[in-house]
């Protein structure tokens, strides 16, 4: 991963483009998030295919599931998610408690309505990492405190 | 040291399969094809397979008389084959891990690039240089 | 116990290390069912050298009696009959008995031993107590063991064991026992290690020496198996196969250094032409002949590799692996195959092939043999491989010997076959009883086509089979493929089709673009011969369009349709229906005009990009597009609305509608999921709405989670069927070239409604190639229209009086305009159209672009303005612009009353709340008859009134000016002149002069201008005069002559004009002061004077006639608004003045000014006094009044006066409306013009006073 500061920048730009020109109406809005997370998609899919090219093959979805929370999530953010927990079911929930993307905005419930747009980059990039993986899945998130965050993954059985 | 190479995406489709001579192009892919049977039944077994075993380098998947074919499967669950000529006993398996990990490296690469859109056949030049370098040797 | 043959015993089960016995023979024998028993208990642990991990093993031993010739000479090679141990047993327990014999039979045997230096011996003594019974001198026991130690074994005492009662059951005897049987393994154990590790070295030695010429391969091959033989022998199979590995891979090797340029001699021999091809044969353990041959050099290369294989494959089976058996034999028949053509052995057609196949039935029938159905069938991936192998050998063979073909063999086939059955020779004994020999199937196989085919099906079914249940879909449709091309050389392709459409299945399934052309051409063959030629022609046409193909064959295929297509046939009648896709792709759809709607009679274009995948250009007899018509609701609209509206449809701007192509079949599966729809979510906490949570959701989850279906196939769906719409468009003989062609449609329009294109059927003669449903949904409207006119004024405000312009907008609708049509306008006389010849009209077409321009021709009678319509065909707009003028009515009646004029014209003001400022409104409707309907057209123009008017009465003393103002209301400046004033009535007496002094004057928006007459009048003046001022007018911004205006025109009404009284008042200071001081009382005289004589105005109540002199009742009142004066004393009464010229009535007063300074005089008022009519009129007290008016003491009216003296400052002459009780007299006020204040606006000065105390009082 490139250095953590230039990631950071360029993601703000990011969110910021695509909200000016949701704004002037390039873009239907709302739809901003979406195409957001299209974005984190083609991320993921380039990245997981970087990180797991020295790798073991995996032996289940789980394992998938660990290699995400920690190798993955070092890659990219400098530290593992903090707790996985899952329903055997299909679905996953990763507990960032310091979700690096949220760690300069605020550390509260201030600027909690902007939350939604800094984590949709990241939903993306997990769904494309795992979908590369061969595993679909569609990822959402959740803020309630700030720089605290899930995000749920919930697999679709092939 | 190839007679054919081939990058096969997780749905079973070729994204890029090349062989040396033209001529019988089919037979290869056809045999590249079949073989994929074999990286399943590889793949599959991977759960109950130790952990060592889990590497992506399939090995051997099956020779006939005239041909061997070595498979290897990324975590992308993206296959390559490369099909090397029986009578190139010389041939080592440490060469064939060699060859494939030049191949998933410049395949990442083509993963990485902006212009490539996963899924798509590959066109990029420099896999392909790396590619027929690969073949080259043989002669 | 056995005696060992002359010739060295090759290995057998029964094999045992050999161990030789001398001495005492009975002795051994009494033991030795013990020994053989006991020996093999326990394990003994064998360390090895070379580093290799040691093992337990179970040593046995075959005794045998001592003999020299057992004793290997030098350079004997033999492993397996060299004697690792040698045993004197002897129960010697006197000493004499062993001086006199045992010693030197021992001597001797150890002087053997030492000739062949083997150090491998032992010396047990055997005592036994019954031995010694029947002895007399006995020494102790140990005296014969020291003894023989101190004789034989020198510093290795334990060389001499002894065995005690061995025959006893006593734990003396058992620890003896056990102590001799280590004894013994040890030794055997030291013996393998020492001998087996010469062994080694010295085959090692040979091993290296191996570049040297004259090293044979076949010398070492049987040293190394030598020692494989032993550690078989001694059950260490392990190490036996890796004897035979290495074996395997030296030889290996040399092949290949052979290949790689450098041969060794020896491998000569292994070059010679390959003559038998029995298979391998893994019945017998070992096969002598084969070994034999290796012996004697005489081996070929198959023979060597199969001997090696048999005995490996016999150690694996030991070893209970059997899967690597099979494993091994696969690579082992490539390897060879391949090591035969490095080596470049002349190998006869088919004898390989022969061989692999043999070897491979061997293989499995071995396979088969050791194990289980179950584990067969649960380990058949190892199996299928040898199956498949085998069963293209056969094939091939099949194919050689001709007996795959339609017409079996001929000669030439027949002798090849021949030859290839010789060489295999006669069949061997061991396999001669089983049925199912290989040996048996070849034969067979190669004896007719009909066995042939029977064992090729047997064989292909079998491998798919196991390819099927073991998950390898793809190797089994891969045979099922070659099947299917047997079958087709045998002419059978009914049984091919199936085979070629289910490979096909899966190579379109799994996108693989070769195999799926390959295939395909082979099922359009088998098609073809099968004549079912709607589906070969489907196929032809995906061959047709196939990239993957050369140019000739596309050019085939396509013929082959084209062929088809014309060839005249019988049964033209029912036509063969292709999907399109294959054939043509629609790439896009242009509308034209763009909007996709057209009125009823119009044309419409609808252009077509087809893309032709066909190679050649191909004729179409007809392209046809049909469509669904449906009455669209609300169909008929008015035609504004379709101003350049377009379809509600997915049209793209320019009416283009693009299609997305079905993907190649190089991605077959992309995602046809829909693609998940993510919001931000804010959840707010329902107290306060303050934010709980937020993040990012996904809406159509359900959507997104359902499994998606596996994917459809690319072919075509079977059933195609061409709808026949009523409706639908059509373009005949077009040649489609390859690529993308353009196709137009071109209709006119007839009913109106919605229109849908459903199919697209392309014709070529009896072929129809049908895009079923074209998507996304294709529509263009067809409406219709009623023609309509409309009117509307240019800018906001039509005023009235000037020349305005008025847009006529007429859309013709479907009514053509025909020459002469004209619009007559029923004129009402208060707006009239300007009739001038620059008048021009534009005709547009609906949508909007212009046409050309024409003159309009517009003729005023006084009844009605005709406007000649320009020719317009139907569904067009003509435009045009007309002056008109509304007149504006020289009076103006009331605003509030809203009735009609017979000229239409009303008025109304709009705007109540203020009048004032917005202007009179004048809404004017013309009546329109238009050439297309009976009813005339009523159209309602509002136009306003630029101008108000306001006019006022000025006097000076009797002389009487006349003031008028007129306001200019709208936001134009117009130019006025000439204003005059006209008396209506023109009394002969009465003129008006103008005092204005510029006749030409310009009003600004919004401004005034005053105009002033004065009124002179000899004799008597009428009560009331109408006058009307006219002003003429033209808006400023024009130059042209405004005398086409009408001037605008206000009548007014004037009454009272005449000056009846004229009020003077004065005020002096009080006596003996030049000044009125603030504080002090003035007296203030008022004078009324009567100016004229009695007049029709006086007559009223007031007036009271007695003895023909008049008097009038008047009531004066002095007000000061300013409060500057406080009036004291009566500050308003009744006079009674006659009516007669000259009269002047006085009155005083005291007023007190209040402040200094110059004051406006006290305001004085006079009223006309009208007392009410009641039975007491109180006579006297207005004759009191009359007499004495200065100063009254009536009381009431003192009251009254005084009341009123207080009430001065607020103003109110209504008095007398307080009175309480009373009947009250009424007042009523002069009209303006009858009273002239002389005194108005006049001050007096006023100096303060000294004494300020008085003011204060004054002023609280």
């Amino acid at each position: 991963m490139a250095d953590e500061a230039l990631f950071h920048f360029l993601h703000n730009e990011l969110i910021h483009y695509a909200y000016k020109s949701a704004e002037q109406g390039e873009v239907e809005n709302g739809r901003c998030i979406t195409r957001l997370e299209n974005m984190g998609f083609r991320v993921g899919q380039g990245l997981i295919e970087r990180f797991t090219k020295d790798t073991a093959r995996f032996k289940d979805e789980l394992d998938v599931m660990k290699f995400i929370c920690k190798d993955f999530w070092t890659s990219v953010f400098k530290k593992q998610i903090d707790n996985l927990r899952t329903n055997h079911q299909g679905i996953y929930v990763l507990q960032d408690n310091k979700f690096r993307l949220l760690t300069q905005m605020s550390a509260g419930k201030q600027y909690l309505e902007h939350a939604p747009r800094y984590l949709a980059f990241t939903c993306g990039m997990v769904r494309g990492g795992l979908s590369n993986l061969g595993v679909k899945s569609i990822v959402t998130a959740e803020v309630s405190v700030m720089p605290a965050c899930k995000f749920q993954v919930m697999i679709q059985k092939m | 040291m190839a007679v054919c190479i081939a990058v096969i995406a997780k749905e079973n489709y070729p994204l890029y399969i090349r062989s040396i001579p033209a001529e019988n192009k089919l037979k290869f892919h056809y045999m590249v094809h079949t073989s994929l049977d074999v990286v399943e039944e590889k793949i599959s077994t991977v759960g109950k397979a130790l952990v060592d075993q889990r590497e992506l380098y399939l090995g051997l998947l099956y020779p006939t008389e005239d041909y061997k074919v070595y498979g290897y499967v990324t975590n992308s669950k993206v296959k390559f084959v490369i099909v090397v000529d029986s009578s190139n006993t010389a041939l080592r398996d440490n060469e064939i891990r060699s060859m494939f990990r030049k191949l998933h490296n410049s395949y990442t690469d083509v993963m990485c690039n902006p212009f490539y859109n996963p899924g798509d056949t590959i066109q990029s030049k420099s896999f392909d240089t790396m590619v027929s370098g690969m073949m080259l040797q043989a002669c | 116990m056995e005696s060992p043959e002359g010739k060295p015993i090759i290995y057998t089960m029964e094999n045992k290390p050999i161990a030789t016995c001398a001495g005492d023979q009975n002795v051994f024998t009494a033991l030795y069912q013990t020994l053989a028993r006991e020996l093999p208990r326990e394990p003994m642990e064998w360390r090895r050298s070379y580093g290799r991990p040691p093992k337990m093993i179970h040593l046995e031993a075959n005794f045998v009696q001592f003999k020299e010739e057992l004793l290997p000479s030098e350079g004997n090679k033999a492993l397996l009959t060299f004697p690792f141990l040698h045993i004197y047993w002897t129960d010697c327990c006197d000493t004499e008995v062993y001086k006199s014999s045992v010693k030197d039979d021992i001597t001797k045997w150890q002087n053997i031993l030492k000739n062949y230096n083997t150090v491998d011996w032992l010396i047990v003594l055997v005592d036994s107590d019954a031995k010694k019974k029947n002895k007399t001198n006995i020494l102790p026991r140990t005296s014969i063991v020291d003894k023989i130690r101190s004789d034989f074994c020198n510093k290795q005492s334990d060389r001499c064991v002894v065995l005690s009662d061995p025959l006893k059951e006593s734990s003396r005897s058992q620890e003896s026992w056990n102590a001799f049987l280590n004894k013994l393994r040890t030794l055997l154990l030291m013996s393998f290690t020492k001998n087996l590790g010469k062994f080694e070295d010295d085959m090692r030695t040979l091993r290296e020496k191996r570049t040297e010429p004259g090293w044979s391969f076949c010398e070492y091959f049987m040293v190394q198996e030598e020692l494989a033989f032993v550690f078989e022998m001694l059950q260490q199979y392990e190490d036996a196969l890796v004897q035979y590995d290495e074996l395997d891979a030296l030889f290996t090797q040399y092949v290949v250094n052979f290949g790689a340029g450098d041969g060794a001699k020896w491998l000569k021999s292994f070059c010679q032409p390959v003559r038998s091809w029995n298979g391998l044969i893994l019945r017998k353990p070992i096969d002598m002949e084969k070994r034999d041959l290796i012996q004697k050099n005489g081996a070929s290369l198959l023979d060597l590799r199969s001997y090696l294989f048999s005995r490996q494959c016999t150690l694996l089976i030991f070893l209970q692996r059997p899967w690597e058996v099979t494993q091994r034999a696969l690579e082992l028949l490539h390897n060879c195959v391949q090591e035969l053509r490095l080596l470049e052995v002349s190998v006869p057609l088919g004898a390989l092939d022969c061989w692999v196949f043999l070897s491979c039935l061997e293989v499995l029938q071995r396979i088969e043999g050791c194990c289980d159905r179950a584990q067969l069938e649960s380990n058949s991936s190892h199996t299928v491989g040898l199956w498949t192998y085998a069963t293209e050998k056969l094939k091939s063979l099949g194919y050689l010997c001709g007996l795959a073909s339609e017409n079996g063999p001929n000669s030439e086939d027949l002798n090849r076959t021949v030859d290839l059955l010789a060489g295999l020779g006669e069949e061997r004994p061991e396999t001669a009883s089983s049925l199912q020999s290989p040996y048996k199937i070849l034969k067979e196989a190669l004896s007719s086509v009909e066995t042939f085919e029977k064992h090729y099906l047997q064989q292909s079914c079998a491998a798919m089979e196991m390819y099927k249940t073991i998950g390898r879909l793809r190797s089994a449709r891969l045979i099922g493929k070659s099947l299917a091309e047997f079958y087709m050389r045998k002419g059978d392709p009914q049984k091919a089709e199936t085979f070629l459409q289910d490979a096909l299945k899966i190579y379109l399934a799994e996108g693989w673009a070769l195999p799926v052309t390959h295939t395909r051409k082979q099922l359009a063959e088998c098609q073809k011969q099968l004549g079912q030629t709607e589906n070969y022609l489907q196929t032809s046409s995906l061959l047709a369009s196939d990239v993957n193909l050369t140019e000739e064959e596309r050019k085939h295929f396509c013929q082959e349709i084209l062929n088809f297509a014309n060839c005249q046939d019988d049964n033209q009648v029912q036509k063969i229906i292709l999907g399109m896709s294959t054939f043509a792709q629609l790439k896009e759809l242009h509308f034209e005009p763009s909007s996709a709607v057209v009125h009823v009679g119009g044309i419409l274009n609808i252009e077509l990009s087809l893309f032709s995948h066909m190679p050649v250009a191909v004729l179409l007899e007809n392209i046809v597009a049909s469509v669904h018509f449906s009455i669209e609701k609300s169909n008929f609209r008015k035609a504004t609305e379709w101003q350049g509206k377009q379809r509600k449809v997915s049209l793209g701007s320019n009416g283009i509608i693009h299609f997305q192509s079905d993907p190649p079949i190089g991605s077959p599966c992309q995602s046809n999921m829909p693609s998940l729809e993510l919001y931000e979510m804010y959840d707010k906490s329902p107290s306060d709405n303050s934010l709980n949570s937020t993040g990012v959701i996904c809406k159509n989850v359900h959507l997104l989670l359902r499994r998606q279906e596996s994917v459809s196939s690319i072919e075509m769906p079977s059933a195609i069927s061409v709808e026949d719409g009523a409706q639908s468009l059509r373009a005949n003989n077009t040649l489609l070239q390859p690529g993308l062609n353009k196709i137009v449609f071109s209709t006119q329009a007839k009913d109106p409604g919605l229109y849908t294109l459903r199919q697209l059927v392309a014709t070529v003669g009896r072929v129809q190639f049908v895009l079923p449903h074209i998507y996304p949904i294709v529509q263009y409207e067809i409406y219709s229209q009623e023609p309509n006119l409309k009117v509307e004024p240019l800018n906001d405000n039509l005023l009235a009086g000037i020349a305005q312009r008025v847009k006529f907008t007429l859309f013709t609708g479907h009514y053509t305009i025909r020459n002469g049509d004209a619009l007559q306008l029923s004129n009402a006389d208060s707006l009239i159209i300007l009739c001038s010849a620059k008048y021009v009209a534009t005709i547009l077409a609906n949508t909007g672009e212009k046409i050309k321009d024409s003159t309009l021709m517009v003729q005023s009678s006084e009844k009605v303005t005709s406007i000649t319509l320009p020719l317009a065909s139907a569904y067009h707009i003509v435009e045009f612009e007309l002056e008109v003028m509304c007149h504006i009515p020289s009076s103006i009646p009331k605003s509030e009353s809203e009735r009609l004029t017979n000229g239409e014209l009303y008025r109304k003001t709009k705007e109540r709340h203020n009048p004032e400022l917005c202007m009179v409104s004048l809404d004017q409707k013309i009546s329109i008859d238009c050439p297309w309907s009976i009813y005339s057209t009523i159209i309602a123009l509002t136009f306003y009134i630029p101008f108000k008017v306001k006019h006022s009465l000025l006097s000076a003393g009797k002389r009487k000016y006349i003031q008028v103002c007129l306001q200019n209301m709208s936001d134009v400046s117009f130019n006025l002149s000439d204003p005059q004033l006209k008396e209506i009535m023109k009394y002969p007496n009465v003129n008006l002069i103008s005092m204005n002094q510029e006749n030409q004057q310009q009003i600004f928006s919004k401004q005034n201008v005053f105009y002033l007459w004065e009124l002179k009048w000899s004799k008597e003046l009428p009560s009331c005069l109408q006058c009307q001022l006219s002003v003429m007018f033209s808006p400023s911004s024009d130059e042209d002559e405004p005398n086409s205006l009408k001037p605008y025109t206000h009548d007014f009404i004037m009454e009272n004009i005449y000056t009846l009284y004229t009020i003077k008042a004065e005020i002096y200071p009080s006596l003996g002061s030049e000044h009125c001081r603030t504080g002090c009382l003035c007296s203030l005289e008022v004078s009324i004077m009567r100016i004229a004589e009695l007049l029709e105005t006086d007559r009223d109540e007031a007036l009271t006639e007695s003895d023909g002199l008049c008097t009038t009742k008047l009531m004066y009142e002095v007000v000061d608004n300013s409060s500057n004066w406080a009036v004291c004393g009566k500050s308003s009464g009744v006079i009674s003045m006659p009516v007669a010229a000259r009269a002047i009535h006085k009155v005083h007063m005291e007023v007190m000014p209040l402040f200094a300074g110059n004051l406006p005089f006290p305001t004085v008022r006079i009223f006309k006094y009208l007392p009410h009519h009641s039975i007491h009129m109180a006579q006297p007290d207005t004759d009191s009044l009359i007499e004495n008016d200065t100063l009254s003491i009536d009381k009431s009216l003192d009251e009254q006066a005084d009341s009123s003296s207080i009430r001065s400052r607020t103003s109110t002459h209504s008095a007398s409306s307080e009175h309480k009780g009373l009947p009250m007299p009424r007042l009523q006020p002069f009209s303006i013009g009858q009273v002239f204040n002389s005194s108005a606006g006049m001050q007096v000065l006023v100096v303060p006073s000294k004494d300020d105390h008085v003011l204060e009082v004054n002023v609280t």
